[in-house]
């Protein structure tokens, strides 16, 4: 806008002829506030309209009518979306978007939203929940000081509002993975310690140095591009018996907030890759490889363990169980760095306030919009957006639970159907109930929680597994997380150009300068790369940034999100 | 006094004699001014007025901010880029990349110009050239693809060398960092060598094919004939780009680094454009993003001037 501004001063000042480019832009404003009122007037009506959305996350675009979720919304409220998301660099996009201030109608602006925000972009909503969102309000009623920000204005709705009660998912998600015919071979011993964990590798290694005539991989993690360097850094943490906070480890009683990077937490799992690397159980590429690179090995069924959460690895896993050969798949354990720890391995409930969707200022008809918002919350879209149709997509038993059909289900885990049908558009990135929510009928909101569903999801090897560990799911193998009220700290939001985010920046850029010449020293060679590290490191402000994420924990544990 | 009076009156004169001889000129070429007067005005609209932009760089920018709100820093920014450790790395690392590009960039387009001008076999020729040319087209993201997988420990590259007995066990070729600049320039080459030697083949068509004639009949090899001949006739060609270039001088290319890049070779392959991306732009610091432009283009200005100036004392051709 601004530059715009400076364009139509400079062209009046310097030529005349210009007059017809100012003319243009004012126009276009014309434009857009006729179609604005005229929205406006039509408040009530469910007449045919169509608002752009844009996505932060990762999906194709796509008009919302086209899939059968979107069609059945626009039935109800005459709303159709075009539905965009970022292709390529997501804080280039939004600098861009920003720098012209030529928004979408909404933005689920994922990583980017200290930006949108710092920009002015969206508009608050707390007017238009008052008057238009019963459902909004029902749904995100507890949170509210939660989506409040400090201007007190509620900008996003986030994705993580549990509705009545907490029901934890049969499946965790992090992240020490091993190759199921690894515990098969030797029994199914427990594993519990990352040298129990790098013990059995080695051990399996050993005996068969080859799979399919291709070398076995002992041990791989995905470090090899910058945006998902977390997966190697993250996992000191979660050794030590601490839930994903990021880059601190909140003490649950002071609620200091500790970095553990330069730490013994830290340089013991690097000491153990090295010396791991030593015995030619890491696999270089670990550094090198790109994301097609390392999912392609992961479906090769030759990695032994691997370490990731698994919403990275989405693609390779659904691979590997349609491949149907159960003992190539992998199965996490809590691998901790000693006995005595219990680990945090299962996400505690929480909820992240700084993932949301919101209305922008370009925005035609916010009142339409909030309505949608709010219709798209009730009850029957929420089992919509999750389950879809009865009948079609999930059926009732005698009980009235919901369940599925082997061939229901396996629609659910499809990634062609769920495009089609609008799973993989409205069951996330949309104002919604959290995960671990349940309908009033005690059915899960998320089909996966629900334990029948979960019971036919598992095949006949996961059924074994779990028979020779005797248990029921697979979260069994975890210690119950416990309420951790500041949770998660990674939501905490750094201000742009901050000291805090300056120093994630440098910290940032020296583990992955460091971590693969820590990891593939020369045995021996250790030491010396860990103290170059950690005298670059102990140059940056580690106690600023310490203060800074303890405050804001405080501030969160006394309410103030 | 009158002899001042008298001396300013003339002075005067001859002022506006000069003033009329100019409108004079001006009104005898109007047709020409009126012509190029709408390139004139998008020259100053497009290139000129976004120079305000570079306010930014004293500022502690917000976007959709007013100028008057904005909060000036002075030279922060400029302090910040040139006081941190890093800047001086990744200057470095973009003017050795630049540099290997523009020389290996060069001299290949020219050889493989040379040599298919030799080619007599039109439909060979016009293969050649066509394969040499597609990469171009291939986006860096599918690019930077191919060659991580040629490079991979069980690639295409270490196969071969695994298999002629050049190494002993493959080699993790973008795990090290001193094998980046050698490596990106291969890349650049093999993408943009068939694109860049179009521009000499048009230059040689428009040599003199007499003198050819000539030079055979004085008894000249091919080898001479395309020093002697083809080599000077493009020489003009080859100082003018050659000029340009320089005036790219920091600008080493964006993604081929930010694709290729990793960890292991961070302290080779990170350029100034991936500073400014992680330190500016993601971190919503526009201010030093600006500055850092500005940077860049002083220095790509002294270079085209320096340039210009050396091929204007060499009596070549040059860009202005």
């Amino acid at each position: 806008m601004r530059t715009k501004k400076w364009l139509q001063t400079g062209l009046a000042v310097v030529m005349a002829s210009a007059l017809l480019i100012v003319g243009c832009s004012n126009g276009n404003n014309a434009g857009g506030k006729n179609s604005e009122s005229g929205g406006e007037n039509s408040e009530v009506s469910t007449e045919p309209v169509t608002f752009t959305y844009f996505g932060f996350g990762a999906n194709k675009d796509v008009m919302a009518s086209d899939t059968t979720i979107g069609k059945k919304l626009q039935e109800q409220t005459g709303v159709d979306w075009k539905m965009e998301n970022v292709v390529g660099d997501a804080s280039t996009k939004s600098g861009v978007m920003i720098a012209g201030g030529d928004y979408p109608d909404v933005i689920s602006p994922v990583g980017e939203l200290a930006k949108f925000l710092d920009a002015g972009a969206y508009i608050p909503l707390n007017d238009l929940i008052e008057k238009y969102g019963p459902n909004i309000k029902r749904v995100y009623g507890d949170y509210m000081n939660k989506i409040t920000n400090e201007d007190g204005n509620i900008y996003i709705l986030p994705f993580t509002a549990n509705v009545n009660g907490y029901l934890s998912p049969p499946d965790p998600s992090s992240t020490f993975w091993m190759q199921r015919r690894v515990l098969k071979e030797f029994g199914y011993p427990q594993v519990k310690t990352l040298d129990q964990y790098f013990d059995l590798i080695e051990k399996y290694q050993a005996k068969y140095p080859k799979i399919d005539g291709k070398d076995t991989i002992g041990f791989v993690t995905f470090a090899g591009t910058a945006g998902e360097f977390y997966t190697i850094t993250n996992q000191p943490m979660h050794l030590a018996g601490y839930p994903n906070e990021g880059s601190v480890m909140v003490d649950m009683e002071s609620h200091e907030a500790k970095l553990y990077q330069g730490t013994d937490t830290e340089k013991r799992w690097l000491a153990k890759l090295n010396e791991m690397n030593g015995k030619g159980l890491v696999d270089p590429e670990t550094f090198t490889a790109n994301k097609d690179q390392y999912l392609a090995k992961l479906t090769s069924g030759r990695v032994l363990g691997y370490v990731n959460y698994s919403w990275q690895v989405n693609d390779a896993t659904t691979n590997l169980r349609t491949a149907g050969n159960d003992d190539l798949r992998y199965v996490a354990l809590p691998i901790l760095y000693d006995e005595g720890i219990k680990d945090a391995y299962v996400d505690p409930p929480s909820f992240v306030n700084n993932r949301g969707l919101g209305i922008t200022v370009s925005a035609k008809d916010p009142v339409r919009i909030i309505k949608y918002f709010d219709n798209l919350l009730t009850d029957e879209n929420q089992k919509l957006v999750q389950w879809g149709e009865e009948g079609v997509t999930y059926s009732k038993n005698a009980e009235g639970r919901m369940v599925m059909s082997e061939e229901q289900l396996k629609n659910r885990n499809d990634n062609d159907f769920k495009r089609k049908y609008g799973f993989s558009y409205f069951d996330y990135e949309w104002p919604r109930y959290g995960d671990n929510s349940v309908y009033e009928d005690g059915n899960a909101h998320v089909p996966f929680n629900q334990p029948e569903v979960a019971a036919i999801n598992y095949t006949e090897g996961d059924k074994a597994l779990l028979k020779a560990y005797n248990l029921k799911t697979f979260s069994d193998f975890y210690a119950e997380p416990v309420e951790r009220p500041w949770y998660p700290a990674w939501s905490i939001e750094k201000e742009p150009g901050s000291p805090e985010q300056l120093f994630s920046q440098r910290a940032g850029d020296l583990q992955q300068k460091y971590y693969p010449r820590m990891v593939l020293a020369a045995p021996g060679g250790f030491e010396a790369v860990w103290n170059e590290y950690l005298a670059e490191y102990n140059k940056l402000d580690v106690k600023g940034y310490e203060e800074f994420m303890t405050n804001k924990v405080k501030a969160r544990v006394e309410g103030k999100w | 006094m009158g002899k001042t009076a008298v001396q300013l009156a003339k002075s005067n004169n001859t002022g506006t004699s000069r003033f009329k001889t100019f409108f004079k000129e001006l009104s005898k070429q109007k047709m020409l001014m009126l012509m190029s007067l709408p390139f004139l005005l998008w020259v100053i609209i497009f290139k000129y007025l976004p120079l305000w932009g570079w306010t930014i760089a004293f500022q502690k920018f917000k976007p959709a901010k007013d100028l008057f709100d904005q909060k000036w820093v002075g030279l922060d920014n400029f302090k910040f880029l040139f006081q941190e450790q890093q800047f001086y790395r990744v200057l470095r690392n973009t003017l050795v990349m630049s540099s290997i590009n523009l020389v290996l960039g060069f001299v290949t387009a020219i050889v493989l110009a040379l040599l298919l001008n030799e080619l007599r076999n039109v439909l060979f020729k016009r293969t050649v050239q066509t394969i040499s040319y597609l990469p171009y087209f291939i986006s860096w993201v599918v690019a930077a693809n191919i060659v991580q997988m040629a490079l991979a420990p069980e690639g295409i590259i270490n196969v071969l060398m695994l298999k002629m007995q050049l190494i002993d066990h493959p080699v993790l070729w973008l795990g090290e960092g001193k094998y980046f600049w050698g490596i990106l320039g291969a890349t650049e080459v093999w993408k943009n060598v068939g694109w860049n030697t179009i521009i000499y083949l048009a230059a040689i068509t428009s040599i003199d094919p007499s003198q050819y004639e000539a030079a055979e009949i004085d008894g000249a090899s091919r080898l001479q004939r395309m020093f002697y001949i083809t080599l000077p006739g493009i020489k003009p060609v080859i100082v003018l780009i050659l000029i340009m270039n320089l005036g790219h001088i920091l600008e080493s290319g964006f993604e081929a680094q930010y694709l290729l890049g990793n960890g292991m070779n961070l302290d080779y392959s990170e350029n100034l454009d991936i500073f400014v991306l992680k330190y500016g732009m993601q971190m919503n610091n526009f201010g030093l993003a600006t500055a850092a432009g500005m940077f860049k283009t002083l220095v790509s200005f002294i270079f085209l001037i320096a340039a210009n100036n050396i091929a204007k004392r060499m009596g070549e051709s040059r860009l202005y």
